[in-house]
């Protein structure tokens, strides 16, 4: 559950339409109209991801009458589906899969098994990818991918299917680079005792 | 062999963090300083610890770069230098800035080429290049040719042994590059010392997905293909130059570094960063209880206390240079935190990414000036003290323990109180014992490379 209480406001006289907001928008608030971006007050999740990349400094952050909130209750859908989805993302419904909102897997797969069909979608049901942004996109698409999506970027850059990870490898490659220790990583996976990054430091 | 409290590093002002405290944890009565030869006298020394004078890293640098070769660039070419942001945390960022207007005058004097970029890569946003470039007067001495990038910039797809990654399309936009880095070890939780010069291909010159990728899709052994993976991949080679590194040990900037061949300078680095830090790391795995003060500009797991990051005491416990270790897990939900870390005391670190800390150790902000500058989900799980000096009361108090140790940015020294300073003292002779005899061996033998053949403080280009 995340309570949004900020809004981004563009400031038309310096906005010059350049989309870099529209393509750094997680959840797709941002559109370039007629050379000027727009902001759906619906969708925005205060990341600030605007406000930091805009070269023009056009993006300012102002409080919200109400605050949005963005969350998924994982019982609300058929839990015996949530957790098949969790395990053929390969992860465990609990572990949390953002370092900066704690989301855990099962809210990313129930709001998936709620229809969300996107990255876009994920974070606009959940409020996952609303902070720094940098590490939970791998999971929503590993989730994504194991509910059967196709995982296909919008046009422009705001995110790249990227799916390189530790149980794909190609055996050939596990044997050529054994100091990187990719079979034993990978039968510790099988045992549920793979530490990631979030896993790391929580 | 404790002594005054030395004066830590500035702060650099920034958006990202609160408002600059008053009072810094050295100046408080208790805290005294620890040179780190006194506990372990083999720590390489230092050229610079701090000042303005930097001509001995603007004559290191241009030694190393003696024996590059810079043939492949034409008068006519593109250079992109590429830095990124945490070396600016390494004693103000003095040595590292230093070093990269030394690489730009001596490219452009060995090349004749004038279109030489600094790309600066940003950990987070795009905020800290503007931030950071004006500070140290980079845009002026790189003739206005200096660009931000970030996580979030328009990516260019890199085809690699292990699938298509991405790298940010601005690192990549010239004829060549020249990595410009640091040898300080901060994560080693995460990379484990293995390629650890070959990180920034997958995380500062990379998108946000390549990075989540590499460290949600792996495990902290195996994620170090993808480094590799990019950087070997003909894209990244065919552009690259050559690279050049601020070298470091926990008594300050030891040297720079420079190689065509950047997997012998990773080699020279790996065993260099065992010997220098390795006896430092495992003493703070000894520490029994204490608290820990933040009082430096970066984020929390950043700031250094002799030399060492703060997270090398937060994941303390376990020997993560051991490459035998694998999962650190035990049963769900076990807490991997150091738990001798009794209590938190913040008197200054950048706002996020720590909501980690508060919920896991007492933590309490020194004023409300602070509290104010940082994020409502931190202050969640915290005190507010009146000042820096109720803050430690009671901390000191909650955690029942007379060992302090302050994270301030200090190299040379460790600031701490005089209880945790004699501790570390009695206990030093057997952990470097412990260090010398079998743990070094065993982090080299691991990692390919004979022990007997890289005896000596510190290994360079010349007898490596």
């Amino acid at each position: 559950m995340k309570k949004v209480y900020l809004l981004s406001k563009v400031d038309e006289t310096k906005c010059i339409g350049d989309k870099i907001c529209e393509n750094v928008c997680p959840t797709g608030a941002i559109k370039v109209v007629n050379r000027k971006a727009r902001v759906d007050e619906t969708k925005c999740a205060a990341c600030l991801e605007c406000l930091d990349m805009c070269n023009e400094g056009a993006i300012r952050m102002v409080p919200r009458e109400r605050p949005l909130t963005m969350g998924v209750d994982p019982l609300d859908v058929d839990q015996d589906e949530l957790r098949a989805l969790c395990d053929r993302a390969r992860f465990d419904p609990d572990d949390p899969i953002c370092l900066c909102t704690l989301t855990p897997a099962k809210e990313v797969a129930a709001a998936i098994l709620k229809g969300a069909q996107t990255p876009e979608e994920v974070t606009l049901m959940t409020g996952i990818r609303t902070s720094c942004g940098m590490w939970c996109m791998a999971p929503i698409l590993r989730l994504l991918k194991a509910h059967g999506l196709e995982t296909a970027p919008p046009k422009g850059y705001r995110w790249y299917d990227v799916d390189a990870n530790l149980w794909d490898i190609p055996e050939a490659v596990s044997q050529k680079y054994p100091e990187y220790y990719l079979e034993e990583d990978k039968k510790l996976y099988d045992e549920s005792m793979l530490d990631n990054l979030i896993l790391m430091l929580t | 062999m404790l002594e005054t409290a030395i004066q830590p590093p500035e702060i650099m002002p920034s958006v990202f963090g609160p408002e600059l405290p008053r009072q810094r944890a050295a100046d408080l009565p208790g805290i005294v300083s620890l040179k780190v030869s006194q506990l372990f006298e083999d720590i390489a020394q230092a050229i610079y610890l701090r000042g303005d004078d930097l001509s001995v890293v603007r004559q290191a640098t241009k030694e190393a770069l003696d024996v590059v070769d810079m043939g492949m660039i034409k008068a006519q070419d593109s250079i992109n230098i590429l830095c990124s942001e945490h070396a600016f945390n390494i004693l103000e960022g003095k040595p590292y800035a230093q070093m990269l207007k030394t690489i730009k005058d001596v490219v452009q004097e060995r090349t004749g080429c004038q279109n030489i970029r600094l790309r600066f890569c940003a950990g987070g946003g795009i905020t800290e290049a503007r931030e950071i470039i004006p500070y140290f007067q980079l845009d002026s001495h790189f003739g206005g040719q200096v660009r931000g990038t970030g996580p979030f910039d328009r990516g260019v797809p890199i085809k690699t042994e292990i699938g298509t990654l991405y790298g940010l399309a601005r690192v990549y936009d010239a004829d060549w590059f020249i990595h410009a880095h640091n040898d300080d070890p901060r994560e080693i939780y995460f990379h484990r010392l293995i390629d650890r010069a070959l990180k920034p291909f997958t995380m500062s010159y990379a998108r946000f997905e390549t990075r989540s990728a590499y460290h949600m899709n792996f495990g902290n052994r195996s994620s170090n293909i993808v480094p590799r993976a990019i950087f070997d991949s003909p894209f990244v080679q065919e552009k690259f130059a050559f690279t050049c590194f601020l070298t470091t040990s926990p008594a300050g900037i030891t040297g720079v570094d420079a190689d065509n061949d950047l997997h012998q300078l990773n080699r020279r680095l790996t065993v260099n960063t065992l010997n220098s830090y390795g006896k430092l790391m495992r003493i703070f795995a000894e520490i029994d209880e204490c608290v820990a003060v933040l009082d430096a500009g970066r984020w929390p797991w950043y700031l250094h206390a002799g030399g060492l990051t703060s997270g090398n005491l937060f994941k303390a416990p376990i020997d993560f240079m051991d490459l035998s270790v694998g999962s650190i897990r035990k049963e769900k939900g076990d807490v991997k935190l150091n738990s001798a870390v009794k209590a938190l005391v913040i008197n200054y670190a950048w706002r996020e990414l720590f909501v980690e800390l508060p919920r896991i150790y007492p933590t309490i902000v020194a004023g409300s000036a602070l509290a104010r500058g940082l994020a409502k989900r931190i202050l969640k799980h915290s005190v507010v003290a009146e000042s820096l000096q109720t803050a430690m009361e009671f901390a000191l108090r909650i955690s029942k323990t007379d060992k302090v140790i302050v994270f301030d940015g200090s190299y040379g020294s460790i600031n701490l109180s005089p209880a945790l300073g004699e501790y570390l003292l009695e206990k030093a002779p057997e952990v470097a014992q412990r260090v010398e005899e079998k743990l070094l061996p065993m982090w080299l033998l691991q990692r390919g490379i004979d022990s007997e053949a890289v005896q000596g403080p510190v290994l360079d280009r010349r007898s490596g």
